[in-house]
């Protein structure tokens, strides 16, 4: 048992230009019950070691920075509470399948690639002059959609995620669930441009339905089944090429 | 961009998973537990009945829809399930056991429907 005022943080460290490979360091921090693993990281950077690296922001759920391995599961830092663990050690890790940067810091290029692939926006082959006013959108409509809007771009998922470790090609669950929300909006005419990238190799095929995704999101946006919906689509976007090799424009009607 | 030939097997599987989990276990309990349940005349009739209207020759056809569709959503998933252990790189040489399998379940299947 540790001692009822503190807890053992037990911190992945890796600085590329002097470690030849990754360690892991113990501190001890102070217990608190209203402390989040997060608030223990900051106070061991500010008042043991202010060379451990980690990125966070808005402490409340919202900016999706701090995602950490927590003993070996994706979260954000900022919403796992010390309680849940005292009295036992807690092991903070990079997220898994990303490369390291520097102690916890992830390299994010990968993934910001893959958001843009999906082309994220809206895309309209008419666009209508600011003075004819916004395009109108039904409560239903919104509805289509809006669970999908509510991902943070914090990588659990991706973390979770064990196609997404070994599959380069493969978008990945936040990516494809963000392309799938643009699908899905009545405003949107892209949807065709977008399943193009999602039909390419391995882009949505290479999942598995493991479903790992889903339940580790912090904004309940059930990555796995935007997935298998955006799957349903672009079969149907498959079978449409082979009626009119040309004809891929159809899917913009469907997204009325 | 190359489109992936990925969407016919994922849409074969997909039908297959509806057809696996509506109509598979409907028949397990049917021909397993409530045609030989109660007294055995009276099983023996409606067994009977049952293998009568199996014989029909749209029933044969469902049935041979069903247990395809059924096999190929069970070779897509062991296929996938080996990817995911590690053979990701053999995908499609997974498809000649996977899809073949379910090809000759198929065959076999059509074989013996026939002979009914």
């Amino acid at each position: 048992m540790a001692d009822k005022d503190t807890m053992t943080l037990e911190v992945f460290r890796y600085h590329p230009e002097t470690d030849s490979e990754p360690r892991f360091q113990s501190y001890e921090v102070p217990y608190n019950e209203d402390w989040v693993v997060l608030d223990a990281i900051n106070w061991v950077k500010d008042h043991v070691d202010g060379s451990l690296t980690h990125r966070w922001s808005c402490r409340m759920g919202v900016c999706g920075s701090c995602g950490m391995m927590v003993n070996g599961e994706p979260k954000l830092t900022c919403a796992a509470f010390l309680k849940d663990y005292y009295p036992f050690p807690i092991k903070v890790e990079p997220l898994v399948n990303f490369a390291v940067e520097r102690d916890l810091v992830v390299a994010m290029d990968g993934f910001m690639e893959k958001l843009q692939d999906v082309k994220p926006y809206i895309i309209r082959d008419d666009v209508n002059d600011t003075s004819d006013g916004e395009y109108r959108q039904s409560p239903a409509e919104l509805a289509q959609y809006k669970q999908y809007s509510m991902c943070i771009n914090c990588m659990l998922c991706y973390a979770a995620c064990p196609v997404a470790g070994h599959e380069d090609d493969f978008l990945g669950p936040a990516a494809l669930a963000l392309g799938h929300r643009y699908n899905k909006d009545s405003r949107d005419q892209g949807q065709a441009e977008r399943l193009d990238v999602m039909l390419a190799g391995e882009a949505i095929w290479g999942c598995t339905f493991v479903g790992e995704c889903t339940v580790v999101c912090p904004k309940h946006v059930d990555p796995a089944g935007a997935i298998q919906q955006a799957k349903a689509m672009a079969a149907q976007e498959y079978f449409k090429g082979f009626v009119m090799p040309k004809g891929t424009g159809v899917a913009k009607g469907a997204a009325k | 961009m190359k489109r992936s030939s990925e969407a016919l097997w994922w849409a074969l599987f997909s039908a297959g998973g509806v057809m696996a989990a509506l109509f598979v276990p409907a028949f397990v309990i049917v021909t397993g537990f409530l045609l030989p349940a109660g007294d055995a005349a009276v099983a023996a009739e409606r067994t009977a009945r049952f293998a009568a209207a199996v014989g029909w020759w749209p029933v044969k056809l469902a049935l041979l829809g069903i247990i395809a569709l059924s096999l190929i959503h069970a070779g897509h998933r062991i296929r996938h399930t080996l990817m995911d252990l590690g053979m990701r790189k053999q995908s499609g040489l997974l498809k000649v056991p996977c899809y073949g399998g379910a090809l000759a379940g198929t065959v076999w299947a059509a074989m013996v429907l026939w002979g009914i």
